[in-house]
């Protein structure tokens, strides 16, 4: 019953004609960034954080979650149309989904993924409310250890996951914990890797550095090697699915839907992964998988239901744990913080509005995204076809404006330049920015979770794998990064039994 | 790909080496009480041990790198003058205000860099600098600097 009081509740915040209104802006703006190739929802949130400091909390909050998973939805258009993922969740949708627009099949596709999307997201909003408040309670008996191993979990979950080297991904990590050191340290009061530059002296903020990574070094890479866009000359139609469509996707969508949502969760998990996940899956299971990167309509359905869902699903360790669980979370858990707010188990509490109307306004949200995302595909194919070149001078002037306006100084925007150029830098030499940016807003709460742990224990590090919940975390992180040696040598193993025989 | 690695790797050791420092002299304190710099001391020790594998790496990739071809040449100096247009953008903000700024901006990445003509590049800059004051400044007043232009109440 306290349950559908509260969703009452959170009906009764997010029907205000203001929230709604802020749900609709935040859906359009995150689609749009979904269909611009180059720009992704990390940049668009840091990008419009700013401009939120005049909102309440609760339509702050609401706009830029629609951001976050109106990107979803709209990442999926420019990956089947131009072949070219507008956001790095929708990488997998190119692999089937263009290849259905080129057999003529662009409207079933596109339909597909709008309707899976909405599916998974709505899935992925009812767990939210059912599971949220559970896991709430459940954090009220963390304490510094467990905080500590758990986000120890999500940057090892994250380096995990990652593309490129886990070494590599797990020196990024390094590279964010010193990075949020900067500043002055909370315990002893002393300043930490200031220099004496007094810009240093309130720490490195996450927007700025979010914008740098994502935003200015996604442009500075588009502007040395140039990405020819062919838009598909073909007119869409046929944007309804056929039974049949619906008859080999709906298992895909259910799969994509649960296994996004838990991935969701995990800190480190996330849109990208779920996607990835979700499209080996399908294939693996297919009856037909020499039909996959051909057209088949299981590889549009299932991912693009799984990074919807896991949009969701991410948003839990946010609002109950105060943990973001990605990069894009990270930025949103700065915007709370800015708005006066603790994420955390009693943020339920302290700020069941806030809570309660987010949640709440995913609904309505998911629905306004399938409205716009099916009758509007002419209007966002007549987007894709501006120019590069006057894209991205938009997109460097928002960066520009949106540092600017954080603290109303430039030194914001030195700092975003800064690493603008830094994660242009990390691209070309493989490096990622995702386990440095989620280290960095971690930083500061890990160490003095771990500080106060072994202040607690009289310096005794079994505090760590003593306490139940805690030990579970750390075997968790363990088991992660192990897995990688023991495959690796697995591997090594049997070449060279091959070769000897 | 093997120099490069190299080189990154050479970058982290010597970042880690320099944090490894000024952490210790921050003070590590004691396990019963950890200083400020305890964490990140042994951060950068992880971060200078992972650099070094990395390194020893991509010392095996540096026998195939010879073997492959050179990639082809990239707009590099595209990129250095955006960047550096954008440097010149912060350091003259306060200055001349944003206007005046963005309005140059503007100018130069389209005319210049992306050499299109001045005609189209004015027009285009004026346009995007009068709409981005209006949304920016009038009506989410992010009181943006007026500079140079203060003065005329703009």
């Amino acid at each position: 019953m306290d349950l559908l009081h509260n969703v009452a509740y959170g009906f009764g915040v997010a029907m205000q004609p203001l929230n709604l209104l802020y749900c609709f802006f935040g859906v359009l703006i995150g689609t749009l960034v979904g269909v611009l190739p180059g720009l992704g929802p990390a940049a668009a949130i840091a990008l419009l954080l700013p401009a939120t400091f005049k909102f309440t909390p609760v339509a702050a909050t609401i706009m830029l979650s629609g951001i976050f998973y109106g990107a979803m939805y709209g990442g999926s258009t420019t990956s089947i149309l131009v072949n070219i993922p507008g956001e790095a969740a929708s990488v997998v949708t190119c692999l089937d989904g263009h290849q259905m627009a080129l057999k003529g099949r662009a409207g079933p596709a596109l339909g597909i993924a709008a309707f899976g999307s909405f599916i998974a997201g709505t899935f992925s909003v009812i767990a939210l409310t059912v599971v949220g408040p559970l896991l709430a309670n459940l954090a009220l008996a963390f304490g510094p250890p467990e905080y500590f191993s758990l986000m120890i979990v999500g940057i090892t979950v994250l380096t995990f996951l990652s593309s490129a080297s886990m070494l590599r991904a797990l020196m990024m990590a390094g590279v964010g914990l010193i990075i949020s050191a900067v500043g002055m340290d909370t315990i002893s009061g002393q300043f930490r890797f200031t220099f004496g530059i007094d810009g240093l002296l309130d720490g490195i903020g996450v927007v700025p550095v979010a914008m740098g990574l994502f935003g200015i070094s996604e442009v500075l890479l588009n502007l040395e090697t140039e990405i020819k866009r062919e838009i598909l000359a073909t007119r869409v139609k046929n944007l309804f699915p056929s039974l049949r469509d619906w008859a080999l996707s709906i298992w895909a969508i259910v799969r994509g839907s649960l296994l996004g949502f838990f991935l969701g969760i995990i800190p480190g998990g996330g849109a990208v992964i779920a996607s990835f996940a979700s499209y080996a899956i399908e294939k693996r299971i297919s009856k037909h998988p020499g039909e996959f990167g051909k057209g088949a309509i299981q590889g549009v359905a299932g991912p693009e239901a799984a990074n919807n869902a896991a949009a969701g699903g991410s948003f839990i360790p946010l609002l109950t744990l105060g943990i973001p669980a990605n990069p894009v979370m990270a930025i949103l858990l700065g915007a709370l913080m800015i708005h006066g707010l603790q994420p955390g188990p009693l943020l339920m509490q302290t700020a069941p509005d806030l809570f309660w109307g987010t949640i709440v306004s995913m609904y309505m949200g998911n629905g306004m995204l399938l409205v716009l995302n099916l009758p509007l595909i002419p209007l966002w194919v007549k987007v894709l076809k501006v120019p590069y070149y006057l894209l991205y001078p938009l997109i460097l002037l928002f960066c520009m404006i949106g540092a600017y306006s954080l603290q109303n100084n430039t030194a914001d925007m030195i700092m975003m330049l800064v690493f603008g150029i830094l994660g242009f830098l990390m691209k070309k030499f493989r490096y990622e920015g995702a386990p440095l940016i989620l280290a960095l807003v971690l930083g500061q709460k890990l160490e003095t979770s771990l500080r106060r742990s072994l202040i607690m224990s009289f310096g005794d590090f079994s505090i760590f794998v003593s306490r139940p919940i805690s030990l579970a975390f750390l075997l968790i992180a363990f088991a992660l990064v192990i897995l990688p040696i023991i495959t690796q040598r697995n591997k090594l193993a049997a070449l060279e039994e091959e070769s000897q025989i | 790909m093997g120099k490069a690695d190299r080189i990154s790797g050479t970058f982290w050791f010597l970042f880690s080496v320099f944090v490894g420092y000024h952490s210790y002299r921050l003070g590590l304190g004691t396990l019963r009480m950890p200083g400020p710099g305890f964490l990140f001391f042994w951060t950068a020790i992880f971060i200078a041990v992972l650099s070094l594998i990395d390194m020893g790496r991509s010392l095996k990739e540096a026998r195939e790198e010879a073997k492959a071809g050179t990639a082809g040449r990239s707009n590099v100096t595209k990129v250095v003058l955006v960047v550096l247009s954008l440097f010149l953008y912060v350091v003259l903000i306060e200055r001349l205000g944003f206007v005046l700024v963005t309005l140059l901006l503007f100018l130069f990445l389209l005319a210049v860099i992306e050499r299109k003509k001045w005609s189209f590049a004015v027009v285009v800059s004026v346009i995007v600098t009068a709409l981005s004051y209006l949304v920016f400044e009038a009506a989410l007043k992010s009181q943006l600097p007026k500079g140079l232009l203060g003065s005329l109440q703009f």
